[in-house]
Parts: structure tokens; sequence; C-alpha cells
């Protein structure tokens, strides 16, 4: 690898804190040169700010047509910017806007593509990817033998680049053709506030596929949150199914929530659903899996049928109260 | 008008995960398959704008013999045409291999509306969609959880995090990969299941497709070398025991987190 391209994310003004984690894997690759873009209107400033922190040679990318994401007035600018820096490694976040691009640049570029890395390192100078698979029940190594690789970033995954760097900035030019754009940008619709706020509950017990259907919702779940004086939360499956509206998802698409007590349940743990409650104080999962992923981050695992253990807990609670 | 849905079939969502011979993927003889979730959105998206006026819904499916069943399935939700791309040459492919196959469906058939999932259940890429789109040489967006149309402009809702939507319009022809529950999705009546079984299903190859040597682990540019559980690291301690004395060691610790 001898150049390697970060592309950063702006979010509410500001570079995301995934761009710093992409600067901190791109740092650690051996011998490798870093370049950065920043990509939006009126950036320069952000783009100073990311050449000093890890950002290398920094393009700026800034047309009124760039202050949106679009995924045809992005795409371009990232190319113009694969271009200008020569870069055999592209690096995006694995997030929204970075999803929706990155496997399209990879297949303009005919490169080798590697989605949501939680590690990147190089094996005889060619990337080697990490990256979880069947929802983050098995890990997979993934080896690329292209002249040019494109990979996105799980974020999170790997802490934020913290020191400083001497870097640079310079203008790319990038020509869109605003009038032409065949995917536009229409606005950004935040969700109505809701009856149900998960982040003020002291306590969540949160049912998932698991949970098999709505009856056994109020059956079982919603009677060990009434008495522990909680909420019930859920996860996505259950809300797209219809079981429960979506106030009650916790999750990246959901509520990020912080209880001091989340009890998960016939909740496998796949990283969308961890993402919105792993902060929580204490967690207790009950899954009948030994190796579902939520043992990995609960405190207390209970391995076993959700419908003998939750009425058992339901009743023990009762009774302790008196 | 034409929609093209691209489904793939993946193991079943309670399958046993035990890993191959050569450690690089998961055994998959003697297990369960269905459509991958997400797809099934997509298909059902496109059934909701045939049942809405004129459209002829064709179900894409690249793999085995066994993905037959999967075709079959869409056929009686109400697809009209399927197309099987079956061919061992494929198998090895990386997902930009597999939009190379299903960009040759593409321009052969020229849909105005390309449909797909965000992503797949058991490899998590979400790469060939976006891929396609740029291959065809089309306008795309991922994620959608609201897909309107109005002559030739689709209007989509795409999640972006915090529960917020990002409303995006699309010229058509394009692509749009949905995320799940933008719908709610329908199951094979039995009359659909008979009505089925005369419905056109062509097989073909990547010969067919003029792809063939763009296909397969010897175009590939990513492979995976190694699939393996995730280290475990400081995992839950275990609560073991009957139910009851399962529940009595947990009152003890929430009433030790002052929660009772
Ligand atoms: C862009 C994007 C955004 C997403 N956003 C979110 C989000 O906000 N929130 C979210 O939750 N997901 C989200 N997802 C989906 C996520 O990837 C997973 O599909 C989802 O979290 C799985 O939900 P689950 O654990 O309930 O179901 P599954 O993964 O199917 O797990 C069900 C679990 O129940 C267990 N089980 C079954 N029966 C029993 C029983 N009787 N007793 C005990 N255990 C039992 C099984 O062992 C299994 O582990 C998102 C995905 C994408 C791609
Ligand atoms: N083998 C395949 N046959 C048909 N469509 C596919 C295939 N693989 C992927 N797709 C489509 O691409 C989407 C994303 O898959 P992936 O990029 O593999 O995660 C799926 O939801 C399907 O709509």
């Amino acid at each position: 690898m001898s150049t390697i391209l970060i592309v950063t994310e702006i979010q509410n003004g500001a570079l995301r804190e995934a761009s710093y984690e992409l600067a901190a894997i791109a740092q650690k690759l051996d011998g490798a040169s870093v370049k950065s873009v920043v990509i939006g209107q009126g950036v320069d400033a952000l783009a100073a700010e990311f050449a000093s922190k890890g950002g290398g040679e920094v393009f700026v990318a800034d047309d009124p047509a760039l202050a949106h994401y679009s995924v045809e007035a992005h795409g371009t600018a990232i190319r113009a910017a694969v271009e200008a820096s020569g870069a055999d490694l592209v690096l995006l976040s694995n997030t929204p806007s970075g999803w929706d691009v990155a496997p399209r640049i990879a297949a303009a570029l005919d490169a080798a593509f590697v989605s949501d890395c939680f590690d990147i390192t190089l094996d005889g100078g060619k990337p080697v990817c990490r990256r979880r698979v069947f929802n983050g029940k098995l890990n997979a190594t993934l080896a690329t033998s292209a002249d040019k690789v494109v990979a996105t970033v799980q974020p999170g995954a790997t802490a934020a680049f913290e020191g400083s760097t001497d870097g640079s900035v310079s203008k790319l030019d990038v020509a869109i053709d605003a009038g032409g754009l065949k995917a536009r940008f229409v606005e950004i619709k935040q969700s109505a506030a809701t009856g149900v706020d998960l982040t003020k509950a002291e306590v969540i017990v949160s049912g998932g596929r698991g949970v098999g259907d709505p009856e056994k919702f109020s059956e079982v779940i919603k009677p060990l949150a009434d008495a522990l004086g909680g909420a019930m939360g859920a996860s996505r499956p259950v809300v797209d199914a219809g079981w429960l509206p979506h106030e009650y998802q916790v999750g990246s698409s959901g509520q990020t929530v912080q209880p001091k007590l989340y009890i998960a349940c016939g909740i496998s743990g796949a990283i969308q659903h961890l993402v919105g409650m792993k902060s929580s104080n204490f967690i207790i999962a009950v899954n009948k899996d030994p190796d579902a992923p939520i043992f990995e981050i609960a405190d207390l695992g209970v391995v076993g049928d959700l419908f003998e253990v939750i009425p058992a807990l339901t009743k023990a609670i009762t009774a302790a109260k008196g | 008008m034409k929609i093209m849905v691209c489904l793939k079939q993946v193991p079943h969502q309670d399958a046993r995960l035990d890993i191959n011979g050569d450690g690089t993927w998961i055994q998959e003889d003697n297990i369960k398959f269905e459509i991958n979730s997400y797809d099934t959105y997509a298909l059902e998206e496109a059934l909701l704008i045939k049942d809405a006026g004129e459209a002829e819904v064709l179900v894409v499916s690249i793999g085995p013999d066994r993905v037959t069943q999967a075709l079959r399935t869409a056929l009686g939700m109400g697809a009209d045409r399927a197309i099987h791309v079956n061919d061992p040459e494929i198998q090895g492919s990386d997902s930009l291999g597999m939009a190379k196959v299903l960009a040759a469906v593409a321009k052969e058939e020229n849909p105005d509306l390309i449909l797909a999932g965000l992503m797949s259940e058991d490899a998590n890429y979400a790469a060939v969609p976006p891929m396609l789109a740029e291959l065809v040489g089309i306008p795309h967006t991922t994620a959608a959880v609201k897909v309107e149309r109005s002559n030739g402009t689709l209007t989509c809702d795409r999640e972006i995090e915090g529960g917020a939507n990002e409303v995006v319009t699309l010229e058509a022809p394009c692509l749009v990969a949905v995320q799940s529950g933008l719908n709610q999705v329908r199951y094979a009546s039995l009359k659909g299941i008979m009505a089925a079984k005369k419905k056109p299903l062509d097989v073909k190859t990547a010969a067919d497709l003029g792809v063939a040597d763009q296909v397969g682990a010897g175009a590939a540019k990513v492979s995976v070398t190694q699939i393996a559980p995730p280290p475990k690291g400081d995992t839950a301690e275990l609560v073991e025991g009957s139910p009851d004395e399962i529940a009595a060691k947990l009152v003890t610790k929430i009433k030790e987190l002052g929660l009772l």
C-alpha cells in the first residue's frame, strides 16, 4: 500500500468521530502516505483541522451541490480525490452515506471492496480486512488482490486518532453538473416526538425476534417491565413485523438508551442493536443460544428459554417487593 | 413498466452455523434456506406497485439448484417471471462479480426499476446493489423505508441515523435497495403456488450472459480466507440452575443495583 485516501464525513457542522477513527487506521498502516478529502460547502476550516489531526495531505471539495450528501455529487468528488491522490486504498466509514456511495465507487474503479471492517492490516502490502458476518455470530477474514481497494470501516470499532500531525490543505477541482443529477437530496425529516421516551427509563426489558409473537410481549415481557417499574423495548425485527410501534426500537435506527438495568430477552446482539444499548449500566441477557453475541457485552447471562426464565423472574420480583 | 427484483437465497435465520471443511464459510449441506429477509420486502414493494397498476415483476437470483425453490416462492407470491443464473463457474465470485452478472441481466431486460435488499443476512456485505446501479449507469438509493412514484420520478425516504429519514428523488430507470419493515410482506397463497408452476423460469449461465470471464474465484478481487467464531472476550458471568434458582440469583443482583 503506498497511499491511503480517507473520505471524511461531516455531521452537524463538524467532522465525525468516525473520520478520526479512519485516521487512526491509516496512521497505523506501515509505510503508507496518508491523504484525505473533506467534502461539503464552506469546509476549509474543517479541512485545516483534519490536516493537523491525522488527515495528512487534505483535499477540499467545496461546492454548494455538496452541502448535503448526494450519491452522485459526493461520488464525483470522491472519484476526483482518488485520482488526485493516486490512492490505492480508499477508506470510508460504514455510515448511511458511506455504505451508499462506497460500493458504487468501487465498481466504477473496478476495485476490490470490503464493507464494515472492524480491522484492517497489511499482508505483503495488500489489505487484509476483518469483519462480522451472520449478524455478528461469526468473524470473517478477507484477503484483497487488486490495484485499488475500497473499504468501509465500522464506526466505533477503533479508537479515534488523537495525535497531532503536520498536514496540508489544497483545493480539489470538482465539476459537478448540479442540473444533471439524477439522484437529488430533498430534505431531512426528523422523526416526530413520540409518547415513549426510553432514554429516561431506569430499567428497560427488551424483547427480540425470539419472543416469537406480539401476544408474548404482553404476556411475558411487559409484566417483567411493570414489576420492575421500567419500560419495554424491542429489537428491529419486532418493530418491522408490526408487533410494537417504532418508538420501542432500540439501536442504530431506533433509540440510544443508557438505563441502570437493561434486560435483553431473545435478542441475538447484532451490532446495530448493541450500539443502542451497550452503555447501559448493567446488562442481563437471556438467550437459548450460548454463542449469541449478546453475551459478549452482558454482565450476567442466562443460557435458557426466556419463556421459563422471565415468568419465574417476574414472580420472584413481585414476591421480593412483598 | 418492468420491475426487476434481485433475490438472494440465504441460510434460514435459525439454521445451525457450522464451519465448513476448509474454514472459509459455513457448512451449507443439509441446512434450510430461505429468501433473504430484506429481499422479501423488495419483492413485496414490487408486487404493491404491480397491484396498483400495470407492472411486470421479474425476479432474478444467482445461485445453485436449491435457488429454484426461492424463485418458485417468489412466483407464488405474484412475480410474473424468474431468471435463475445457475452456473458452478460463478462460485467464488466477490460482490463485484455478482453485480456484473446482475448487470448483464439488467442490460438484457431494461427494467424501469430495480429493487434489491439493503444487505444479505449471511454475508452482510450490502455491496451488490450500489455496484449494480453503477454498472448499469442508473441512480440509486439504499435503506429505503418508503417508495413513492409519480411519472418518471421516485421519491424515497432513506433511513439515516437517529431516527431521521433523508428524502431523495431518483429519475427512472433507477435502483432502490430497501430496508426491512417498509411494508408487510404477503405469503404465497395456495392458488398462487399452483399458478406459479406455469410461470416462466429461465435458467442461464455466465456464458449465456457474456460475463464468463468476469466471474468466479479467478476474477474475484476479494476472498474469504477464514471464518471463525468471535474470540471470547470477557463475556457475561453465567447464571445457572432451575428457572426459580436463576430468578432468585437475578433478584439478589437487582437488589444490589438498588432497583428493588
Ligand atoms: C442499517 C441497519 C439498521 C438497523 N437498526 C437496528 C436497530 O436500530 N435495532 C435493532 O435491534 N436492529 C437493527 N438492525 C437489524 C440487526 O441487524 C438485526 O437483524 C436485529 O437486531 C436482530 O434482532 P433480534 O436479535 O431480535 O433477532 P435475531 O438475530 O433473529 O435473534 C433472535 C434471538 O432469539 C433467541 N431465541 C429464540 N427463541 C428463544 C427463546 N425461547 N428463549 C431465549 N432466546 C430465544 C435466538 O437464539 C436468537 O439469538 C439494523 C440493521 C441494519 C442493516
Ligand atoms: N446471488 C444473488 N442473487 C440475486 N441477488 C443478489 C445476490 N446477492 C446479492 N443480491 C442482492 O443484493 C442485495 C445485497 O446483498 P449483499 O451485497 O451480498 O449483502 C441482496 O439483498 C439482493 O437483493
